[in-house]
């Protein structure tokens, strides 16, 4: 359902401004840039006849019971998948730039569960754009709940 | 005070969605203006009093006294006489004339008398290009509320701000402080967030999805030059330049932990500043620059805490409240406005950094973004109606509210400029 651009980037960044040292602990295993799922794009994706959206409370990122059920129904397809985009999304309650970081932890908190199911981290692109990518522009109830999601894509 | 300007101006494209400050709720006690025509051979003299009264108007914090209904047009200190203005309760009145005018160049002189005190209270002087009378008028005004309220007027300050027209369309606007001179950035189909000038006011820092994940730039204002910050995070976010011009606090996630780093625009390197593993974001730097407001749902909830820089010693600021965040200093360093939560509802607040009371300032439900005047008087921020975004704003003495309305699109986080040194 969701279409994202081809990214053409470096594959990983060096620290073009800085110095090594003083950030070699920065450095981790999860790159957006260096994700296999950037190699996709919409027409790639698997239909999995799966709802691909996650729901979540508000100012939470942790799972209900039936999320962990959806999820775990994907994790057949995800294991023989190329690549899996997870994008984190908030509603429009509260501040931007913390609802960024909350999309974030959503993803992730959906990406460690699949991990723990035993798919491979390594093929996980993660995202958030926090409350940025309403699915319902209008400021209710309804609304907030369709908004406060992770969309999971198979490639 | 004698000063001649040059102006500088902005390398960027201009647009047509342009804010207009409308005052939607003002005050009867206001002390009352009075700007007498300047006297001119020419017909500019008319033209900068009333550029002079727009602007000390502007927020809702002075009336005005329409010219049919003054008594004389007194243009020197010799021909003033308190009592034309005594008798129709006017607090203060400006006066001036033109030493010299031509097509290309003006030279002003001008009066501030306190009626209630019977004094001069001052006496200027601006010289400069005729076709800058905007400006000349911005200067002249920034001195006659200085010399009234004691505080620097910010008639000549910007702000940048986030227009959407549309859903798939971003833009980084910056403007003049009354809606006048907008230009455009940056524009981008991938959100764009938070701006943040510096200091010396030649840059803006924001946040930009343009490769499919968040990433700081900073843009020259004059060469349009953009440099990106980069880091191995899975995302860098909530840039903020600190006062001294020396460093940009900013967050950056790394697997999913966001936390505060700092970066040194000098040596270029990056330090890390907060370690919890829960969400640490939205730093504001302390106008001394030694320490950093930030929003970290450490205990549970988004909550307000306030970071030493040089010994990353962090003590909590907020106690009250489901959802308190995106907190910042006013000039003083004592008080701090944040975005304030309760059962999901969001208002604008202020408090005492040292005391426990958060102070309620805005009505409607979904505030944020608050930015506050370089001289601590005025709050701006955003918020919606049906889905509409917007911004409003208020005067910290309570007497005025105002909305600042756009032709089309919705606004969203406002960025008041520093001041222009």
């Amino acid at each position: 359902m969701k279409t994202f651009n081809k990214i053409v980037i470096l594959s990983i960044f060096p620290l073009v401004i800085g110095c090594a040292t003083q950030v070699s602990d920065l450095v981790t295993s999860t790159n957006y840039s260096s994700a296999e799922s950037d190699k996709y794009e919409s027409v790639d994706k698997i239909d999995t006849n799966l709802d691909d959206l996650i729901y979540f409370e508000f100012d939470k990122a942790s799972l209900s019971s039936d999320s962990k059920d959806l999820i775990s129904e994907y994790v057949e397809f995800a294991k023989n998948a190329k690549a899996i985009r997870l994008e984190g999304h908030c509603d429009e309650r509260g501040t931007r730039e913390y609802n960024l970081a909350l999309g974030e932890k959503r993803a992730i908190e959906v990406k460690n569960y699949l991990i723990i199911k035993g798919v491979s981290s390594s093929k996980i692109k993660v995202i958030s754009y926090g409350e940025e990518k309403p699915i319902d522009i209008n400021s209710n109830e309804n609304a907030w709940k369709k908004n406060r999601r992770v969309e999971i894509s198979l490639f | 005070m004698k000063i001649f300007l040059i102006f500088l101006t902005f390398l960027a494209l201009s647009i047509e969605a342009k804010l207009k400050i409308e005052i939607s709720q003002g005050s009867k006690d206001l002390p009352k203006i009075a700007i007498v025509p300047f006297k001119s051979n020419m017909k500019i003299g008319e033209s900068i009093s009333m550029l002079i009264q727009d602007n000390l108007t502007l927020f809702g914090e002075f009336k005005a006294l329409p010219k049919n209904e003054m008594l004389s047009f007194p243009s020197k200190e010799e021909n003033f006489f308190y009592r034309d203005w005594n008798i129709l309760n006017v607090d203060y009145v400006v006066i001036g004339n033109f030493q010299e005018e031509n097509s290309e160049f003006i030279n002003i002189e001008y009066f501030v008398f306190n009626i209630s005190l019977n004094k001069l209270i001052l006496r200027g002087d601006v010289s400069g290009n005729y076709s800058e009378k905007e400006k000349i008028s911005k200067v002249i005004s920034n001195r006659v509320y200085k010399s009234i309220t004691g505080l620097n007027g910010v008639f000549d300050t910007k702000i940048a701000y986030i227009l959407n027209p549309s859903r798939e369309e971003y833009k980084i606007c910056i403007s003049d402080i009354d809606g006048t001179d907008e230009e455009v950035l940056f524009e981008s189909s991938a959100p764009l967030m938070s701006p943040s000038w510096s200091s010396d006011l030649k840059k803006l820092a924001y946040v930009s999805f343009e490769k499919g994940y968040p990433e700081i730039y900073m843009q020259d204002l004059f060469s349009g030059k953009r440099e990106s910050i980069k880091t191995l995070g899975l995302s860098n976010s909530a840039p903020v330049w600190s006062p001294d011009n020396k460093k940009l606090a900013f967050v950056m996630s790394s697997s999913g932990n966001p936390d505060i780093y700092i970066y040194n625009l000098r040596n270029k390197k990056i330090s890390r500043h907060t370690t919890h593993y829960g969400i640490d974001t939205e730093p504001a730097w302390s106008p001394n620059s030694k320490k950093l407001l930030f929003t970290s749902n450490r205990s549970g909830s988004p909550q307000i805490y306030e970071l030493t820089v040089s010994s990353n010693r962090i003590k909590r600021v907020t106690l009250d409240g489901d959802y308190n965040a995106r907190a910042s200093y006013f000039p003083d360093g004592k008080d701090i406005v944040l975005v304030h939560g309760n059962n999901g509802v969001f208002h604008i607040g202020t408090k005492k950094l040292r005391s426990r009371f958060i102070n309620t300032i805005s009505k409607t439900t979904l505030d944020e973004s608050p930015t506050i005047s370089p001289n601590g008087n005025i709050i701006i921020y955003a918020t919606k109606n049906n889905s509409q975004g917007y911004l409003a704003g208020l005067t910290l003495d309570g007497k005025s509210k105002f909305t600042l309305p756009v032709k089309f699109g919705s606004v969203r986080e406002p960025a008041w400029s520093p001041f222009m040194n």
